[in-house]
């Protein structure tokens, strides 16, 4: 099969006008002494901004922009998952969207293309970013050498340091990657003056990739939380509808992982907006216990406090993730609409520990002989436990899963966490 | 058209002057603010005028007594219920003592929805009109609701905060409400320039409020400045009726 026009989507799927509640709006904090919403329209690509605050139930997807999917290999493959079934004796059919078969391997370049796309299209000519373990950092890079944009990468201190790979795979795609805090904005600057060894964090790295677009008239690409995020990466669930519907198919239950919120946003959103299945289940770590410890409040996504606040399941800005193997489910907060689903029980949720996600990972790189992202095993996990579940009653459900990301470049983490479950 | 004005701003003679000479200049409906010590949904210039107000002034609900004295058409105030949700009764009896007309809540649909009807019930049962706001990120349902217990007018606010210019599409946000409701829908939040108005009125809207714009104004030529403002969008407004 030749990936070909017809296949990609034509529209991305956007939540908000079939939502049971209305959607808390994003705030200025208190006594604010700059407007953080006013601060959005300087930063973001226009037509970013736009969607982000749209109520089109669906959004038009520029050629220029399917194009370019196509280009990474979209449609990403749907794969049933023959051999775990086997292996698990479920009578249930198992099906895994695999995200990590793009060249960036994972979902995160389904938003930095048009994010880069609408950027280039108003004529700017360069745009920057933050990175923490290097996902979006890659994602990013690639997604605006597709659009002769030049990139700015603030990646973490520490990642830089103990993930060189990462950079150099930014690198090779032509991104300027800088280790932060840096010299080259203000916020940096002070920073490095305070320890000139400091080992930067998501919030400066943040910090200094606002700054630094604000300060040059470039413009800022935002990897999650935000609703226009979500909204790009429903290519993933309107893509899956477009599949199972040609193998006539119908889920019951549709599984995904949470960081922000964005990768299960986009692969669940479109089923529950047309009503397609039964049972949608976000999957977090019970190590950042966001659904179950964590509050529905107005928080700041970012831990600088430079974006506006939103209304969200949160562990609080400054809550500090003991250092689990998958970065990408460290993140305090819950996208608002996703946290909204939650508390009206329209999506529900699970917590699995290090340990169980690991035994899981196992088996399905042993079945599927696909490593998986350590975030991804999480939703693999809830998979196996609703299959397994489909045994007792001889339920032959249909379980869909997106599988985010490959964990290729996350071997090191798995080395630490093989170490401490035989440990224990 | 429906104008905005905080309470008392910039000081209360220029403010009594304002209040004075809107209604000649073609304003329908005067709105105003009563400072929260949170105004959760407004951009940085009206927030920038509740900090100076609320320093300078101590007793608002004397000035509404006088506004009510000065002008005869209706006067609505915006604040936000979280201020004053423990003291809800207290507050009502003021404002139905200062004669004001009605009260809208920016709040009340979006952190108060699970009560809001018990909310409005209060605000009726004291002879209080209440001004529903609704927005964009509201399902249709709360929307056809709100439209039909608001009184006076719908009012749609198309942008997050006000006074911030988010590039959005107006028409498309009002056609899909004026399809639904079939009160009087006011378009405010952050529309200010004549092409936003222009569009919003050709789709449907029956009205602008308006007020981030007044403010800049009134900072920089005075209660003048916002007067001739008014006067020059009631133009546009007068071409769609």
């Amino acid at each position: 099969m030749v990936n070909s026009f017809d296949i990609i989507p034509k529209y991305w799927y956007n939540i908000i006008p079939d939502l049971p509640k209305p959607l808390p709006p994003p705030r200025d904090p208190q006594d604010a002494e700059f407007s953080r919403i006013d601060l959005l329209r300087k930063i973001l690509p226009k037509e970013v901004l736009r969607q982000e605050f749209t109520i089109e139930r669906f959004v038009k997807i520029p050629d220029e922009v399917r194009d370019r999917y196509i280009n990474i290999g979209r449609p990403t493959p749907l794969i049933r998952a023959r051999r775990l079934e086997e292996y698990l004796k479920t009578p249930a059919r198992i099906y895994f969207k695999y995200e990590g078969a793009t060249p960036t391997g994972s979902h995160k370049i389904n938003t930095a293309i048009p994010q880069a796309y609408f950027a280039a299209n108003e004529g700017v000519s360069h745009v920057t970013t933050e990175t923490g373990a290097g996902q979006w950092g890659t994602a990013v890079a690639l997604a605006a050498s597709m659009y002769d944009l030049e990139s700015t990468i603030f990646m973490v201190r520490v990642s830089y340091e103990h993930k060189p790979m990462r950079r150099t795979i930014m690198e090779l795609y032509g991104a300027k990657v800088h280790a932060s805090p840096t010299d080259l904005t203000e916020f940096g600057r002070k920073i490095l003056k305070e320890n000139s060894r400091h080992p930067g964090s998501l919030g400066i790295a943040m910090s200094e990739a606002i700054e630094y677009a604000l300060e040059n008239n470039y413009r800022y690409l935002v990897g999650s939380v935000l609703d226009v995020v979500i909204l790009h990466q429903s290519i993933i669930g309107m893509e899956s509808i477009n599949q199972l519907e040609a193998i006539g198919e119908e889920p019951d239950t549709i599984i995904g992982c949470v960081g922000g919120g964005s990768n299960f946003g986009g692969f669940t959103y479109p089923f529950i907006g047309t009503k397609k299945g039964k049972k949608y289940i976000a999957v977090g770590s019970s190590e950042v216990p966001k659904f179950s410890k964590g509050k529905y409040e107005y928080d700041f996504p970012d831990s600088a406090g430079l974006l506006p606040l939103v209304k969200m399941i949160t562990l609080g800005k400054d809550f500090i993730p003991p250092p689990i193997y998958s970065g990408g489910l460290r993140y305090h907060g819950v996208a608002p609409t996703l946290s909204l689903l939650v508390k009206e029980k329209v999506i529900e949720w699970r917590e699995y520990t290090e340990e169980e996600i690991y035994n899981s990972a196992k088996i399905f790189m042993k079945t599927q002989g696909i490593i998986p992202a350590p975030e991804s095993a999480h939703a693999i996990k809830a998979a196996i436990d609703e299959a397994l579940e489909a045994k007792k009653t001889d339920d032959k459900k249909v379980i869909l899963v997106n599988v985010s990301g490959h964990g290729l470049l996350d071997l090191s983490n798995y080395e630490s966490m093989k170490n401490r479950v035989m440990k224990k | 058209m429906v104008a905005y004005m905080t309470l008392g701003y910039p000081n209360v003679n220029d403010f009594y002057e304002f209040v004075d000479n809107v209604e000649d200049f073609g304003v329908d409906i005067l709105e105003i603010g009563i400072p929260p010590k949170y105004a959760k949904y407004d951009g940085p210039v009206i927030r920038k005028t509740y900090k100076i107000v609320s320093n300078n002034i101590r007793n608002y609900y004397e000035i509404l007594h006088e506004v009510k004295e000065r002008i005869k058409i209706p006067v609505v105030i915006l604040t936000y219920l979280e201020e004053y949700v423990d003291k809800l009764g207290d507050f009502l009896l003021k404002l139905k003592e200062s004669r004001v007309d009605g009260v809208l809540l920016p709040d009340l649909l979006i952190d108060y929805v699970d009560e809001y009807e018990k909310y409005v019930n209060l605000i009726k049962n004291e002879g209080i009109k209440t001004v529903l706001f609704t927005a964009p990120l509201m399902p249709d349902d709360l929307i056809i609701k709100a439209s039909k217990l608001t009184d006076l007018f719908l009012y749609y606010g198309v942008r997050p905060t006000t006074g911030v210019v988010i590039p959005i599409s107006i028409d498309s946000l009002i056609n899909r409400i004026r399809t639904m409701v079939q009160s009087k829908l006011i378009v405010g939040f952050g529309l200010n320039s004549i092409e936003d108005i222009k569009k919003a009125m050709s789709v449907g809207a029956d009205g602008i409020a308006v007020g981030t714009s007044l403010i800049e104004e009134v900072d920089k030529n005075g209660v003048n400045g916002a007067l001739e403002l008014i006067r020059k969008l009631r133009g546009v407004l007068d071409e769609y009726y």
